[in-house]
């Protein structure tokens, strides 16, 4: 009862123009630095911070979770339009968000990632507010050998990712890996692969390879292909848009996603673009017509989308409960809240529950504030795909530099892009997708850390001796097997199908 | 140890990556000139993969090691052997004729032609900043691809121009380039 008395009160706190200003604003703001590629919601974030240091501490926070809740669904706008994810997890909004609109269903994409993105962000909210202390409590004592296999479940998206192709979409992954190893190791101080230039001591940053490899290559493969024509334009004059009844369908998706994407926003280094990849498997894996992914299915549009914005609810568990910010974006958060003698753990709730409430009211109206705008700036977006070729083209190359350099204000992640966008195209052409290189890229660093610390704490065989880590591996080998073992059976009945028919003759 | 570490730097490391493009470059000359012409792509693909899993590895082994359990080439030498195995796994699958053929090629002297642009953009935009080099690239970019409505090809860079200057070097403060010719006529 205490809860839900503190949270009317919380709900209280947000009735007056400041409040209600700050979510407006946060939310106009973070879908814009979503949909800009180059902008990641941990930089919209701290490039509002300055800004805030004037205001209230509750006013400010407010302020800063709409933009971190709107950049995460702005970041599909771009994803579905263009084939441009605005953001790292946006990736996955873009396997069948893209296709809708080469059908000219691009209504249908952002409507379901609008929609998605709102319910996940209220389920996410929903179990951040009741189960954040025990989640929290939980995660924290997960071991690295744990958070290892987590990594490793994670990877196994790509078998179901590549279907048949499976070898050349773990290919990709396991370059994304071993692109992540460039740089200084962060466990011994050793420069690998830096060849002798000090930029990749960091390594490569990850957002000028992501747009490298989707946006660019996107481009030089329409060049190439020299599709400009004007033909699915046309189809827009009558733009559809999902109905209640499309939205229904999509419930239990949503729901199975939001959860998940929550779940895994908890772990510390996890994050939202692992939540959407391992929601987009599990979505194709319990789908009746798997076949449909990454052709303009709706449901992968929505568990890709439901799942990362749940996930901030999720990172907002050990940020609120602990203080341990399980993010970029949250520990900008933290010196956010620091700036205003704020100190998150679990004193907060008992000292400031004014502060812990009037966030969680904030985050549940954020979402609806986002769906209002978004239904009105849908309209808007959807122009995007109305614009010629001609003209697109050179825009998006436009925007894809200048959002590169945005990252770091460097020329080096300018030519990262651009290397990226000439490989993922040219990897393209043979059949190795992109995605599964930005999940390496984006698991790299989880897998590796942990799987060290893991040895260097239990020797190799921690793996198999603790129950989660078992349990994870063991999931682990069955989605990577079962998509081999079902493909393998279709391979197998269509070549049957073929002989009969060949015989038949 | 000390052979691999003669490849990590300095005339061996040039040595080990002359040689590889070499081979790769020889590779697909015989197989252009061989009966499996149609699969070049998907043969030298994989096997540009297998000389980059020994480029690396080569490296990785010339790491140095300070008798931890999981040095810092252990990571690496995982992932690999992986990329290692599936290379080999899809050049025998290409080389048994089991992968399709190469996709035929369009315009391909456009891409080259577009990213000469590209790198010809971004040494203009030193020297005569970031809006003027956006403007000209746009501009010639939508005019190679045989846009000629000019009515949209100035509102379009004028509306990327005045939206970049608001958003990234007002609101974000990214430095954008100002130019070298600029920054020394206006100081």
């Amino acid at each position: 009862m205490d809860l839900l008395s503190n949270l009317m009160e919380g709900f209280g706190y947000l009735v007056g123009y400041q409040p209600i200003i700050a979510i407006v604003a946060g939310v106009i703001l973070g879908i814009l630095a979503g949909a800009m590629p180059g902008l990641s919601p941990s930089m919209g974030v701290a490039l509002l911070v300055p800004f805030t240091y004037n205001l209230s501490p509750q006013v400010a926070l407010i302020l800063l979770v709409s933009i971190y809740i709107a950049a995460n669904y702005g970041g599909s706008i771009t994803a579905v339009t263009i084939n441009t994810p605005g953001t790292p997890s946006a990736v996955v909004t873009s396997f069948d968000g893209y296709p809708l609109t080469l059908k000219g269903k691009a209504g249908i994409g952002l409507g379901t990632s609008l929609v998605s993105s709102t319910v996940g962000g209220i389920i996410g909210t929903i179990i951040l507010i009741f189960f954040s202390v025990p989640l929290a409590r939980l995660a924290v004592k997960l071991h690295p050998a744990e958070y290892f296999a987590l990594a490793i479940f994670g990877l196994t998206t790509v078998a179901s990712l590549g279907g048949k192709n499976w070898p050349k979409a773990f290919l990709a992954a396991m370059l994304g890996l071993l692109i992540n190893t460039i740089g200084i190791d962060p466990i011994s101080g050793v420069k690998r692969f830096t060849f002798g230039t000090y930029r990749l001591f960091d390594g490569f940053a990850l957002i000028p390879a992501l747009i490298g490899l989707f946006a660019l290559s996107e481009v030089f493969t329409r060049i190439e292909e020299y599709k400009l024509d004007k033909g699915k334009e046309a189809e827009f004059e009558k733009t559809q848009w999902p109905t209640f009844l499309d939205y229904w369908k999509l419930k239990f998706t949503i729901v199975k996603s939001s959860i998940l994407g929550t779940l895994i926003g908890i772990f510390p280094g996890a994050g939202a673009t692992i939540a959407a990849f391992l929601s987009y498997d599990l979505a194709k894996k319990s789908s009746k017509d798997p076949d449909s992914f990454g052709k303009g299915n709706p449901d992968g549009v929505a568990a890709a989308e439901a799942a990362n914005s749940s996930s901030v609810g999720g990172a907002l568990v050990p940020l609120l409960a602990l203080g341990i910010p399980g993010s970029a974006t949250t520990a900008v958060l933290v010196g956010a809240l620091m700036i205003h003698d704020l100190v998150p753990g679990p004193l907060l709730f008992v000292e400031r529950p004014d502060i812990i409430y009037s966030l969680f009211a904030a985050l549940l109206i954020a979402n609806i504030v986002m769906l209002v705008l978004g239904l009105f700036g849908a309209r808007l977006w959807i122009k995007v795909t109305v614009i010629p070729k001609k003209v697109l083209l050179p825009a998006i190359l436009a925007i894809s530099i200048v959002g590169s350099f945005a990252v770091n204000y460097s020329f080096f992640d300018v030519g990262t892009c651009i290397a990226f966008g000439i490989a993922g195209w040219l990897l393209k052409k043979f059949g190795i997708p992109g995605a599964p290189i930005v999940l390496g890229m984006v698991l790299g660093k989880l897998a590796e850390t942990n799987f060290r610390r893991a040895v260097i704490m239990g020797g190799y065989d921690v793996f198999f001796t603790r129950p989660v880590s078992l349990i994870l591996l063991l999931l682990a080998i069955l989605s990577f097997g079962v998509p081999l073992y079902q493909s393998h059976k279709a391979t197998k009945k269509e070549k049957a199908a073929a002989a009969e028919a060949a015989e038949k003759k | 140890m000390e052979l691999f570490k003669f490849f990590g730097k300095g005339p061996g490391f040039w040595l080990l990556l002359i040689s590889l493009v070499v081979l790769a470059i020889i590779a697909t000359v015989l197989v252009r000139k061989s009966s499996k012409k149609d699969y070049t792509g998907r043969i030298i693909v994989p096997f540009i993969f297998i000389e980059l899993a020994v480029f690396f590895g080569i490296l990785a082994l010339g790491f140095p090691v300070k008798g931890d359990e999981v040095g810092p080439a252990v990571v690496p030498l995982l992932w690999i052997v992986g990329i290692l195995g599936l290379s080999i796994v899809l050049l025998f699958r290409a080389l048994t004729k089991h992968e399709e053929v190469d996709p035929p090629w369009g315009k391909v002297s456009s891409v080259v032609i577009y990213i000469v642009m590209i790198i010809l953009y971004l040494l203009f935009m030193q020297l005569i900043g970031y809006f003027l080099a956006t403007a000209l690239f746009l501009i010639t970019g939508m005019y190679y691809l045989n846009y000629r409505n000019w009515k949209v090809m100035i509102s379009m860079c004028v509306g990327w121009i005045l939206f970049s200057y608001f958003a990234f070097y007002k609101l974000l403060y990214v430095p954008l380039p100002q130019g070298l010719i600029i920054e020394s006529i206006f100081g």
